[in-house]
């Protein structure tokens, strides 16, 4: 296996007290200020949707889905506009962490973790997005 | 927590976007459809949102025939607001207006007419729309671009008169209000 094959590049953010990280290949924006419209009947962490390039993208509270903590005080709450299959969503997160790179001996699984895949070793948590946001009770629950 | 790398493979897999992913069982959202590349619909209406001052508006993309630099106008002696000026489009004479009059701001009409005036900003421009009394010009400070949105995205203003205000559209930077080009002019 080649070297990039290896390596895995990751958005991290901060949401809370922790890191979380996406893929970079997901990432389409980050937009720093961003006020959606409400629509009815939505989960509760869902924010509402807002227009980008003509198309209604729906803001995630992920700060709703995810344990609270209180984030570094440099951070700036932006929101990400991040691809899921051939649909995008806006993620609302309390501040950017940078890009960075693992290598796979980096990366341990992270067990029995809602959303979370895997744990990087300077404790960044690897988001399986399509399962957080996964309609489900449960998330309707942990949304209140 | 050593873990074995096959599922950690997995594991990665999972974590990995890839564009045939799939996406269904998400939450869905009544207000709009989510794909970003689906087909366009004809009940899709097509906006021009330009900025004014500090405001971003749209109107319907199909009263605009026509966008030009901003140039200076030929002056009509004893004007009133919001009439600007004429402009020879290709032989047409061609009425400017100012439409922040009508929108309630409380920028002056930029000094654009006669030879004495200052150059136009770079970015101003002149929307060409159609009326029922021929073409008319809106002067704006800068144009963004064109939105394509369902009806129902748009936030239709309830109660009391809204005069020429169609709805609001929200945008990634804010909201757009969208008006009716001919009640600017009047």
């Amino acid at each position: 296996m080649s070297s990039d094959a290896q390596a895995v590049d990751v958005c991290a953010f901060w949401v809370g007290g922790a890191v979380y990280g996406i893929d970079v290949a997901r990432v389409e924006e980050i937009l720093p200020r961003v006020v959606p419209l409400p629509v009815g009947d939505a989960p509760p962490h869902v924010e509402g949707v807002v227009h980008v390039q003509g198309a209604a993208v729906p803001i995630v509270d992920l700060r709703r889905l995810l344990p609270a903590g209180t984030p570094p005080r440099t951070a700036k709450p932006k929101v990400i506009l991040a691809r899921l299959g051939r649909r995008r969503v806006g993620l609302r997160i309390d501040g950017m962490a940078g890009v960075r790179r693992y290598t796979v001996a980096e990366i341990r699984p992270a067990g029995a973790v809602p959303g979370v895949l895997a744990i990087t070793a300077d404790e960044c948590r690897l988001l399986d997005l399509r399962e957080l946001l996964a309609d489900r009770p449960a998330n309707r629950r942990r949304g209140l | 927590m050593s873990g074995d790398p096959s599922s950690l493979e997995a594991l990665l897999a999972r974590f990995r976007y890839r564009p045939d992913e799939e996406s269904a069982g998400l939450t869905e959202l009544p207000a709009a459809s989510l794909e970003p590349d689906r087909p366009r619909g004809v009940d899709e209406v097509q906006l021009l949102t330009f900025g004014l001052g500090e405001g971003e508006y749209a109107v319907a993309l199909g009263t605009v025939t026509e966008i030009l630099r901003a140039r200076t106008l030929t002056e009509i002696p004893r004007a009133r607001p919001p009439l600007l000026g004429v402009l020879n489009l290709r032989g047409t004479i061609t009425p400017v207006y100012d439409p922040s009059l009508r929108l309630g701001l409380s920028v002056s009409a930029p000094p654009c007419a006669g030879p004495d005036c200052a150059r136009p900003p770079r970015a101003a421009r002149i929307l060409v729309v159609r009326t029922a009394l021929g073409p008319a010009g809106l002067w704006v400070d800068r144009v963004r671009g064109v939105h394509r949105v369902r009806p129902g995205v748009l936030e239709r203003p309830r109660g009391g008169p809204t005069g020429g205000v169609l709805g609001v559209l929200p945008t990634a930077e804010g909201s757009c209000t969208v008006v009716d080009p001919e009640w600017l002019l009047r």
